[in-house]
């Protein structure tokens, strides 16, 4: 089939079906891919495991992601942490709908978005948010960094979810979208682990640690409590860029610049 | 002392380590753990459970025209004494078009989300445009989601983007590059995270058929009057006036435990679903009758 007669068949499918028939959506995956910043790299700055510990988990963080970007391209999201839990748990007792808890859990994201932005002002690098997104490319060419607000902008659209109000698709679902949607080089959510274990190692100590694994074995695996949103798995095995993502721990911040240059530091999920 | 400071080399910086915590039930929590969330569940209290929502289809009802758009927007400017409405609006023929271009120059879903809800607000312009008058003005994303209340208190009704602000942040899609959340999905999202009395889709056909109503048939479709989302997904037919996805997203909706699909195309039918009347197709989640 030629590029031309793929692209008429696309266009007439696109004015006359609906847009979830199956045979537009097949034509739509023939399309081309484009990676719009291919060189550059998402690191997630984890809330509660990071920003919340204060000055002696974030300096650190902040002179080696200074240090990196002069060899590396960094979109630096943010997480939540402990003052969303607190207000999830509010809201939830409330009776407040899953759409509230969204938009309040962004605003602690937002403000680790801005105590980072400050520590690293000196370093000439900006907090993007919004519209501010399109100057990004600008931001990265010049000073080789931007920092932006982890939680996507679902606000009163979130998803809701199976049992209770929390939202499903936080921070770790942000930053990783924004990778996705980029076709960045790498996704890196920096954390307080070593990364994935079978189960949550600061309460369980039987928790065995997991260096590589695939979407599909990942979710057989059903474990009951997960480093990662659960629904980010899907995230990465529908993806057509990031086709993987490295969780590494923050405590230990030249792991950073290690798994920017490709190194297995953590543990590496891969959707396939 | 928690147990990650061995990560650490030196003992001097440990005790800082410690996060500073706020005392929640959710406390050092990933918040992925199934039951130390599950504890919170409580009833969900509905914030403006006189809210009805009307969703304009933007290939069925705005691409159609003068014709079409007038009838139903008179239809609307009636219904404004008695109902307080959130109107919102599809992208019709132009977000097929943006799409086209978008996919052909290899951009991705989250960009193409973004193009094709240009388009429904477009129409959304339009429709507060004819109802100026009123007192009804188009609401961006921001306002629809932070200042209805207001909005709703000042004018019987608004307009907005059927769209969900999904935008860059759209999710890649099962198979294909087209964007899944759209106009019908961000409506029921939004209806349902307010807690709103009704919602119902106006489309150019009488509701859910059997099979395709505009296609040649031997035997007609049968137009299904109610139906259960689960049983309708599981019939897999050809073609449906809803984008599947709503019907997926019915088993968790917290109030709106139906939908209501009417033809725009026949005068009166929007006031008497308002009022509760059985026109067009009810589908309704699987745990109600």
């Amino acid at each position: 089939m030629t590029d031309t007669v793929t692209r008429t068949s696309l266009e007439s499918l696109l004015m006359s079906r609906s847009l979830s028939d199956p045979e537009l959506m097949q034509a739509s995956d023939r399309a081309p891919d484009y990676a719009i910043l291919p060189d550059a790299n998402v690191i997630k700055i984890g809330g509660q495991s990071l920003m919340d510990r204060g000055r002696a988990a974030v300096y650190p963080i902040v002179e080696e992601l200074a240090a990196v970007k002069r060899s590396h391209q960094l979109l630096i999201g943010t997480g939540a942490g402990t003052r969303a839990r607190h207000v999830y748990s509010l809201a939830a007792e409330l009776g407040l709908p899953t759409g509230v808890l969204t938009d309040v859990g962004a605003a602690v994201a937002d403000q680790n978005a801005q105590m980072l932005g400050y520590l690293m002002a000196r370093h000439g690098v900006p907090v993007v948010g919004g519209s501010a997104f399109g100057a990004v490319p600008l931001y990265l060419a010049e000073c080789g960094a931007a920092i932006f607000s982890g939680m996507p902008p679902y606000d009163m659209w979130q998803r809701v979810p199976r049992e209770g109000v929390i939202p499903p698709y936080r921070t770790d679902a942000g930053c990783y979208l924004v990778a996705e949607v980029y076709g960045c080089r790498s996704m890196i959510f920096v954390k307080d682990e070593d990364g994935l274990y079978t189960a949550n190692p600061k309460t369980d100590p039987t928790a065995r640690f997991i260096p590589k694994i695939t979407v599909d074995e990942l979710i057989a695996m059903d474990l009951p409590d997960l480093i990662i949103e659960r629904p980010v798995l899907e995230l990465i095995r529908r993806a057509r860029h990031v086709r993987s993502v490295q969780i590494i721990n923050g405590l230990r911040p030249t792991l950073i610049r290690r798994a920017l240059a490709g190194e297995h530091v953590g543990t590496i999920i891969s959707a396939a | 002392m928690n147990g990650t400071s061995s990560h650490v080399g030196s003992s001097s910086a440990e005790p800082s380590f410690a996060a500073k915590d706020v005392p929640s039930a959710l406390m050092r929590q990933t918040l992925l753990d199934r039951e130390l969330v599950r504890p919170l569940e409580r009833p969900v209290i509905p914030l403006l459970p006189w809210l009805h929502v009307v969703v304009i289809g933007g290939r069925s009802i705005m691409d159609k025209g003068r014709d079409v758009v007038l009838p139903v927007v008179d239809e609307l400017r009636a219904l404004l004494a008695d109902y307080r409405l959130l109107i919102l609006t599809g992208p019709g023929i132009r977000g097929r078009h943006v799409l086209g271009v978008g996919l052909d120059l290899g951009l991705p879903t989250g960009v193409l989300a973004e193009l094709i809800s240009a388009e429904a607000e477009q129409n959304g312009h339009l429709i507060a445009a004819l109802l100026a008058e009123q007192g009804v003005s188009y609401l961006p994303h921001a306002a629809t989601a932070h200042q209805l209340a207001v909005h709703l208190s000042a004018s019987r009704a608004a307009v907005s983007n059927g769209y969900p602000p999904y935008e860059l942040y759209e999710f890649p899609p099962e198979v294909g590059k087209i964007p899944p959340h759209r106009t019908d999905t961000g409506a029921f999202l939004l209806a349902d995270a307010y807690g709103a009395a009704k919602i119902i889709y106006v489309k150019d056909v009488d509701g859910v058929f059997t099979g395709d109503p505009a296609a040649p048939n031997e035997s007609p479709p049968e137009l299904i009057s109610r139906i259960a989302a689960g049983e309708l997904l599981a019939r897999k037919l050809p073609t449906l006036p809803i984008d599947p996805l709503v019907l997926e997203l019915m088993a968790h909706a917290k109030h709106q435990k139906q939908i209501q699909i009417v033809n725009g195309l026949t005068r009166g039918n929007i006031t008497k679903a308002l009022r509760g009347e059985h026109v067009g197709t009810i589908v309704h989640a699987a745990d109600s009758d």
